[in-house]
């Protein structure tokens, strides 16, 4: 497969993921600005949500400043934010028709409506009333295109860098979600552990659309122990960063890695998934969970890199002994 | 002016398929139809891209639902008519780039030859497997009667628009499966295994295996980026950027993620002046380095090869004719439009005479742009036009205003006649040949001439009977 192919379909996987998962932080903050006592500390629950997104330097506003208005605008619909649902959706059909041929039919026509949909909104599909709804929307297109890649693309090395990319994305998203909650603020008469403490949290889990998953596994009141088993270390969690690790190596290990650099990736990548797998909630919350998420965070990114050079993402793969011959 | 649906009151039989039908379904059905079409045109994102004209850069090519059709007996003499041209002009290609018969032998004077802006002095000496050139010519052809078609002019460089005929067809048989049964339409859809068949015939000196074929586009911007992705997609093959790829030892490899991979034969998409910027356009981002070096050394093959496009130019178009003489010993099956040459004095002379009733070319125009079309023009654009001819006469041809067959399109008052081209698609390798069918263009303003999707022409599926 051409480099530039395995590129572009890795990243069409990692664009259509990220709407799906910048929904997701809209929905957290949605959720928690309906809270009893939201708003007391201002609007902290939507400047979490912009330093979540990773969205704080393209943010036009300062962050005392953040609304949910203007920052469903910037996080939605907005053309300057490269990771904007409307910019991810743009990025992503860009990719597909590409690499039309390496897409099935299936997977193009379900990008391709997507934006066409997307192009057409205009900023009050997210007035009040109407934003759940539009959040449900872009969540289910993430499931369309996805389904349609898993139930039509063949199972050869373009499927392998569209679940790689998925799940790269994924990893980076979820840890991004839990470290929500450290940056909303408590009302100083709230204390860690208590009711809206719990609440929050409950409201993460909602927004990973977890909740009832989550009720299955533990059958008790999440707390942040609770919380950040199931979407971090337990594998069974669909979302959490170590499920996602297990999808990357497998991913690798499809790929049949054969040069010194790819061996390297996948050795990476296995190292990761082995090491959270034996990490316990204790020792996260021992380091710290903002600290322990952020060096997921930079782990995960490092990673990327790396895959991107081994399968010559970043510009071109040179051979061993590049002498072009001149005419 | 000839009407191809219509003789008079009559049905020509060609048509009397399509007749019978609307008389049975109504013209109604026809027009239910069309949106049917246009959202599975949208689907597929057979769009074309139209830049620097404002609307939407993605637009689709209208459609015309009523197909354009040709009896067995018109077809086979535009097919035999087709490969006897693109089988001249590849002679004439090897020729000039080699011994140089047809100069010696005083029909064409060496300057229109080396002096041509599509000429590549860089391909002299080389012969390409096979002796192709151009390895799909695309023939515009133009009917005026029921006997007789004009070559309008030759397309030997990268010409587009086969996808169009595909997707046409694909289209039509969903629409209308009934029409379609039994084989009265001869199928065109073998054009892949065609193609690929011939490219895997002119595989270069220095390939010991089956070769490996692959085509080149400028990228997604590129207006006929959809029609790369779609013939590498039924070809089977890799579309490739020239990023992707890189020469080393006279050979062309891709980038893959396993690591460099042999490509043997390369149908490009991209200009000539693009293709290699160590020989070409030293800016060029879109080629690639060293790959000229490489096809004449023998380890590639491109396709068409570089410089053909001295064949297809309106100077050259002339004398076609003395081509087919000279290379195959025969008369031209299609003769050429009547045309005059502004550089001669005395047919300069009666052009400028006769501008209002003349169409006027440059001679290295293409696309429709810059052409005077005399009865359709103003006394003050005829006159703006005289001055550009005067300075320069070389540069610009003439023709009669030629009447154009036209054949019937669907409006929103019912069917109507309008103006066709018929653009087949001739593909040479070891053999020459070209699927029964081609692109039929067709201006869908009342009255215009003009069929270029650029300025207002749609496109219709064109039908070949068996019978």
């Amino acid at each position: 497969m051409l480099s530039r192919t395995a590129n572009g379909l890795y990243w069409m996987s990692r664009y259509v993921e990220r709407a799906e998962n910048i929904a997701r932080l809209i929905d957290a903050g949605r959720r928690m600005d309906a809270l009893p006592d939201a708003g007391v500390n201002g609007n902290s629950e939507w400047a979490s949500i912009v330093i979540a997104s990773g969205c704080s330097t393209t943010f036009p506003h300062e962050l005392e400043e953040a609304t949910r208005e203007n920052v469903v605008h910037h996080l939605i619909f907005d053309h300057e934010n490269p990771s904007s649902v409307y910019s991810s959706f743009a990025a992503a059909r860009e990719n597909a028709r590409a690499m039309r041929i390496a897409v099935t039919t299936e997977v193009w026509d379900a990008i391709n409506e997507t934006w066409a949909t997307m192009r057409s909104l205009t900023p009050s599909a997210a007035d009040r009333g109407q934003l759940s709804g539009l959040l449900d929307w872009i969540k289910q297109r993430g499931f369309l295109i996805r389904g349609a890649a898993g139930a039509s693309m063949l199972r050869g090395p373009g499927y392998s860098f569209v679940e790689i990319g998925k799940y790269v994305e994924r990893a980076d998203a979820t840890a991004r979600l839990v470290d929500v909650k450290y940056n909303v603020l408590l009302p100083e008469d709230q204390s860690v552990g208590g009711g809206l403490d719990y609440m929050q949290w409950q409201q993460i889990l909602r927004a990973a659309n977890s909740l009832r998953a989550f009720r299955w596994v533990y059958r008790e009141a999440v707390t942040a122990r609770t919380l950040v088993d199931f979407l971090i270390l337990n594998k069974v969690s669909p979302r959490s960063v170590a499920h996602c690790y297990c999808e990357i190596v497998e991913g690798l290990e499809d790929l049949d890695p054969r040069t010194t650099d790819q061996l390297r990736v996948l050795n990476r990548a296995r190292r990761m998934r082995d090491d959270i797998l034996e990490t316990s909630v204790d020792d996260v919350l021992g380091q710290g969970l903002h600290e322990w998420l952020t060096a997921t965070i930079v782990d995960t990114n490092m990673f990327a890199g790396e895959l991107a050079a081994a399968f010559g993402f970043l510009g071109p793969l040179e051979s061993q002994s590049q002498s072009q011959s001149a005419s | 002016m000839f009407n191809e649906m219509y003789d008079g009151d009559s049905v020509r039989p060609e048509y009397k398929l399509i007749q019978d039908w609307i008389d049975e379904n109504g013209v109604e059905a026809l027009t239910e139809k069309r949106a049917e079409a246009e959202a599975l045109f949208r689907r597929v994102g057979i769009t074309f891209a139209v830049y620097g004209e404002g609307g939407d850069p993605e637009r689709l090519i209208p459609f015309d639902m009523v197909p354009r059709v040709f009896g067995a007996s018109e077809w086979d003499k535009i097919e035999r008519g087709s490969i006897q041209r693109a089988n001249a002009l590849n002679a004439f290609l090897t020729d000039i780039y080699g011994d140089r018969e047809i100069i010696k032998a005083g029909i064409l004077p060496e300057s229109m030859v080396t002096g041509n802006e599509a000429y590549e002095a860089v391909m002299e000496g080389y012969t390409p497997p096979g002796g192709v050139f151009s390895h799909i010519i695309g023939v515009d052809l133009v009917r005026v009667d029921a006997e007789t078609s004009y070559v309008l002019e030759d397309n030997c460089r990268t010409p587009s628009g086969v996808s169009y005929v595909l997707q046409n067809r694909e289209v039509m048989e969903r629409m209308f499966p009934d029409l379609f049964r039994g084989g009265i339409v001869r199928p065109v859809d073998h054009y892949g295994d065609m193609l690929a068949e011939a490219m895997q015939s002119v595989a270069p000196p220095m390939c010991d295996r089956e070769p490996t074929l692959a085509i080149l586009t400028p990228g997604q911007y590129n207006s006929a980026y959809y029609e790369h992705s779609f013939l590498a997609d039924l070809m089977g093959v890799e579309l490739v950027e020239g990023q992707d790829l890189f020469v080393e030892d006279n050979r062309v490899y891709m980038r893959t993620t396993r690591g460099p991979e042999r490509v043997d034969v390369l149908y490009r998409r991209i200009d000539d002046a693009f293709l290699d910027p160590l020989t070409f356009n030293p800016d060029s981002m879109l080629g690639v380095p060293g790959i000229i070096g490489a096809m004449k050394a023998g380890g590639v093959t491109v396709v068409n090869a570089p410089g053909a496009g001295v064949a297809d130019d309106k100077a050259i178009y002339i004398h076609v004719p003395e081509m087919i003489k000279f290379y195959l010993g025969e008369d031209a099956i299609l003769p050429n439009v009547p045309t005059w040459q502004c550089g001669k004095p005395d047919e300069c002379k009666y052009v400028m005479e006769h501008l209002a009733e003349l169409v006027v070319k440059e001679v290295h125009g293409s696309g429709g742009y810059g052409m005077l079309i005399g009865p359709a023009s103003t006394k003050a654009e005829i006159e703006a036009y005289a001055e550009r001819i005067k300075a320069d006469p070389a540069g610009f041809i003439a023709q009669p205003t030629l009447a154009l067959s036209t054949s019937p399109v669907l409006t929103d008052a019912g069917l109507a006649p309008r103006h066709v081209d018929l653009r087949p698609y001739v593909i040479s390798g070891k053999e020459t040949k070209l699927i029964p069918g081609g692109l039929t263009r067709v201006a869908l303003r009342e009255g215009s001439l003009v069929v270029n999707s650029s300025q207002g022409g749609g496109v219709k599926d064109t039908w070949v009977l068996s019978q």
